[in-house]
């Protein structure tokens, strides 16, 4: 009897250690598969999918130079797609456009890096239609996750990339934000 | 050995579940503890965000606020005074914030921030600079007030620095015309900010798609309506924290036949001939509800028509409403051609096409005898059921019937073909063509399609209805401005059936078609052109001339006839903010003219109207600013959002707008596999 209970904590428990691993195998993975799906986006292809049952497409590339950062974003910010890239929350203008963009990102995987930016840096965003935008972190800030004003449409372009905080903790559903707050570089035309 | 297996799998399964169950109860409770013991990062800036910060483990509460709302209606006009009391409840300063909706209509001139007995005016800044006054106001302890446009029918008050156990006051005035139809006036005062709009009017949905006229709406293909201008809602029980009065005075000059609320219970009294006073039965009305108000004059009053003058700045400012005769009394109305066009692409897959279908059926179903029909269905491809309309028999009907229930929903979507095969580019004279366009907008390519609009539409008339969760509003109302018809919403399979009933009634009814008006000279006059009138509605039109005007000549079709009529104005009665409306209305415009690459063009010219006319606007708000600090500066500020109330009959489990969920169980996961693991070790080990 030992031996069955033995052997089924064993299973138990790599299945749990795989499940873990295949979250964090997923993110990284699909970012390459989007890394293509990027390409046709660049070359004119609307609402490329990054693989055939995609609900979701690239809308952008986002970079932090100083932190080597090169990522996808994809078109909605909702659990599935959220667990492959980072997501242009609904509603909020395209990444790199005029209007205020929203990215939310998983704290854990895609968007752990967060927490290395400060005011100052630089960030970067490639168009689908290929040109560059880029931003200054202005600041960060946490929030409460019912504080939609980060949502405002209210003329001003500006970029704001959200995760959840605290960083560290184990487990999900907390309610506070952090939101990292970026404008684009001023008088600069994009290119 | 096969039994060890099967039970190693079983024990293995029953392990699993067991850790599946050890998991959800710690995820359950970790939450709780992961939010008791998040502490503030130094750097974030006290007062500029929502907090909750859990030092004392005290409930922060958010102000609680009251409103009371003064109308006085004169004619169609009426001059609203909404004050909102905010109360700090709490022993701490606070700023409150509070999201709340205006009719659509309101040209908001006037903002007061009340301290005590003395007041200060608010003045009209473009609006980031109006936010850098009241931030810069804040944040030095002085008490200021904003108001902010959300949407047309949306606004924000923040309030800062509200001392502890006290009240600050926001006074906030706005002009709007009443509506007429069919013999009933009518006012609405709505109570609630709900994610899809309560019923009532029809909705002006250019706002409702995402930036409205903004430039970079343009590409978005998904129009979530929640979660940008959504407010906490207040879901708990007890005392509602907003709390509505209103005292209305309708000044209507002649007796009326009835005075009544439809929604709430109201007490009228006429204080004077054909003045009457109208308060609410029970004083104040929790805020989850529109309030409407309608009245009717004396059978034999004439109120066909009205006219309001205004001199503002060397300009002459003019409100018209005039009423057609009724259908019967003009010539006959014209027979309509119907073509329905139904989008069964991909994504109407599920609930959207079975409203869809159900839109069809009704619209057959209500065609006449004398009318003509046929159906477009469209994809990434276009096919109509017959190819050119036929008449309404009982065996056409049945056929198109049938075709309508077979429709499947399938593959990509192309909107260009579609439209080009609906609209034919040709004058129909004495035939009104009606094209009912029934999408759930997944739009790629806008601007190709206005083209095709723009050069097919010939005098058809387009009528847009937006299905399923998240049609592209913008689209939809802009196309439907152009084509001289309406934008429908419909949000809910249970509205299709209301919605569309409404919509063809009113297609059902033409009563002036083109209608024209000649004011003998040059003005400027909104809207440009004069929609199309449909049974008992009156042509509206705010004008702006530089010379007095003195008369107006409107002269319309009614079937194959043309009708007319001349309409003296010299005597207009002179009424102040009037040239608010009239600039309510140029923004309206402006705000739809948005050219791709010269937004900052528009974005000055609409501010350059906001500003002269201190009228508030997406890009203009409201600002006021005490010249003494009232709080110390080292005291904390915190924010607080109003909650408003629920919808009434809304469910609280409704979504509403929070930030995305952020965080995976990865981690979790991870570490109770590496303590299984290790125990299994540990207990092999010591077995062994």
């Amino acid at each position: 009897m030992r031996k069955f209970l033995l052997a089924g904590l064993l299973l138990a428990s790599t299945l749990s250690f795989g499940q873990g691993v295949w979250i964090h195998a997923k993110a990284l993975l699909a970012q390459y598969l989007i890394a293509d799906a990027w390409q046709q986006r660049l070359q004119g292809v609307e609402k490329a999918r990054p693989w055939p049952w995609a609900d979701t497409w690239p809308v952008a590339r986002l970079e932090a130079p100083a932190l080597g950062i090169r990522q996808y974003v994809l078109a909605g910010a909702t659990g599935r797609t959220l667990a492959f890239g980072p997501g242009q929350v609904s509603g909020s203008a395209i990444p790199g456009y005029e209007g205020n963009s929203v990215i939310s990102g998983h704290r854990d995987t895609h968007f752990r890096w967060l927490r290395g930016l400060k005011a100052g840096d630089e960030l970067r965003l490639q168009r689908p239609d290929g040109r560059l935008r880029r931003y200054r972190v202005q600041g960060t800030a946490v929030v409460d996750e019912q504080d939609t004003r980060i949502l405002r449409q209210d003329g001003r372009t500006v970029l704001h990339l959200v995760t959840c905080y605290p960083f560290d903790a184990l487990v999900p559903g907390g309610p506070l934000r952090y939101v990292v707050t970026a404008a684009p570089v001023v008088g600069e035309q994009v290119f | 050995m096969n039994r060890w297996i099967l039970h190693t799998l079983a024990l293995a399964w029953a392990g699993g579940l067991g850790f599946s169950l050890l998991a959800m109860a710690l995820l359950a409770v970790w939450p709780g503890m992961a939010a008791a013991e998040a502490v503030s990062p130094a750097s974030v800036k006290q007062g500029s965000l929502f907090m909750r910060e859990a030092e004392d483990g005290q409930v922060r509460e958010a102000p609680l606020l009251d409103t009371r709302v003064e109308m006085e209606i004169t004619g169609i006009l009426a001059r609203v005074r909404v004050n909102q009391e905010f109360h700090n409840i709490t022993n701490r300063w606070q700023e409150g914030i509070y999201v709340f909706p205006l009719p659509e209509d309101a040209a908001v001139d006037h903002m007061r921030l009340w301290i005590g007995e003395r007041f200060i005016e608010g003045e009209i800044r473009t609006r980031e600079q109006a936010r850098q006054e009241y931030e810069q106001a804040r944040d030095a302890g002085r008490q200021a007030s904003l108001v902010e446009q959300e949407r047309p029918n949306m606004f924000t008050t923040s309030v800062a620095n509200i001392p502890p156990g006290a009240s600050v006051r926001v006074e906030i005035e706005y002009q709007q015309n009443v509506r007429y139809d069919a013999g009933l006036f009518s006012l609405r005062f709505p109570m609630v900010v709900g994610p899809r709009y309560i019923p009532g009017v029809p909705v002006q949905d250019s706002e409702k798609s995402v930036g409205g006229g903004m430039g970079w709406a343009r590409n978005t293909d998904e129009v979530p309506d929640a979660a940008r201008v959504t407010p906490p809602v207040d879901l708990g029980e007890g005392r509602p924290d907003n709390a509505v009065s209103l005292n209305i005075r309708l000044h209507a000059g002649l007796p009326l036949s009835f005075v009544d609320s439809p929604y709430h219970p109201v007490t009228v009294r006429e204080v004077a001939d054909g003045e009457y006073q109208v308060e609410l039965e029970q004083g104040s009305t929790p805020a989850n509800r529109d309030f409407v108000l309608n009245w009717q004059f004396a059978p034999g009053t004439d109120t066909s028509a009205a006219w309001f003058t205004e001199t503002y700045q060397d300009y002459y400012y003019g409100l018209l409403m005039l009423v057609p005769p009724p259908v019967e009394k003009l010539p006959r109305s014209p027979a309509r051609e119907v073509i329905l066009v139904v989008d069964v692409s991909g994504s109407m897959e599920g609930d959207s096409i079975i409203q869809a279908k159900q839109a069809l059926e009704l619209a057959l179903k209500r065609l006449g005898p004398d009318d003509r029909f046929n159906i477009i269905r469209f994809n990434h491809d276009a096919y109509s059921l017959y190819p050119a309309s036929v008449p309404v028999t009982e065996a056409n009907r049945t056929r198109a019937l049938a075709w309508v229930r077979g429709l499947r929903a399938d593959g990509g979507t192309e909107m260009r073909k579609a439209m080009a095969l609906a609209l034919d580019g040709s004058t129909h004279h004495g035939l009104l063509r009606q094209v009912v366009f029934l999408t759930d907008g997944d739009v790629g390519n806008e601007t190709a399609l206005f083209q095709v609009i723009e050069d097919k539409l010939g005098d058809s008339r387009l009528f847009t209805v937006g299905i399923g969760s998240a049609p592209n509003g913008y689209f939809m109302s802009r196309a439907a401005e152009h084509g001289r018809g309406s934008y429908t919403y419909i949000g809910d399979v249970a509205e299709v059936g209301e919605k569309m009933q409404r919509l063809f009634l009113q297609l059902e009814s033409p009563a002036l078609t083109d209608i024209h008006l000649d004011w003998g000279q040059k003005v400027e006059q909104w809207p440009q052109t004069v929609p199309d009138l449909y049974a008992g509605e009156p042509v509206l039109v705010a004008v702006r001339s530089e010379q007095p005007l003195d008369g107006v000549a409107l002269s319309g079709n009614a079937g194959d006839q043309v009708w007319s009529q001349r309409l003296r104005t010299a005597a207009g009665e002179e009424r102040p903010g009037l040239h608010v409306l009239w600039a309510r209305r140029y923004i309206r415009y402006l705000m739809g003219q948005e050219m791709s690459g010269k937004v900052a063009d528009w974005k000055q010219r609409i501010q350059a109207v906001a500003l002269e006319h201190h009228l508030v606007s997406r890009f203009t708000s409201l600002v006021a600013v005490d010249k003494t600090p009232a709080r110390p500066v080292e005291e904390m500020l915190e924010s607080r959002p109003v909650p408003t109330a629920l919808p009434k009959g809304w469910s609280a489990n409704a979504l509403f707008g929070r930030l995305p969920q952020t965080a995976t169980p990865a981690d979790f996961y991870l570490l109770l596999g590496i303590l299984g693991l290790l125990t299994s070790l540990l207990l092999y080990r010591r077995r062994a």
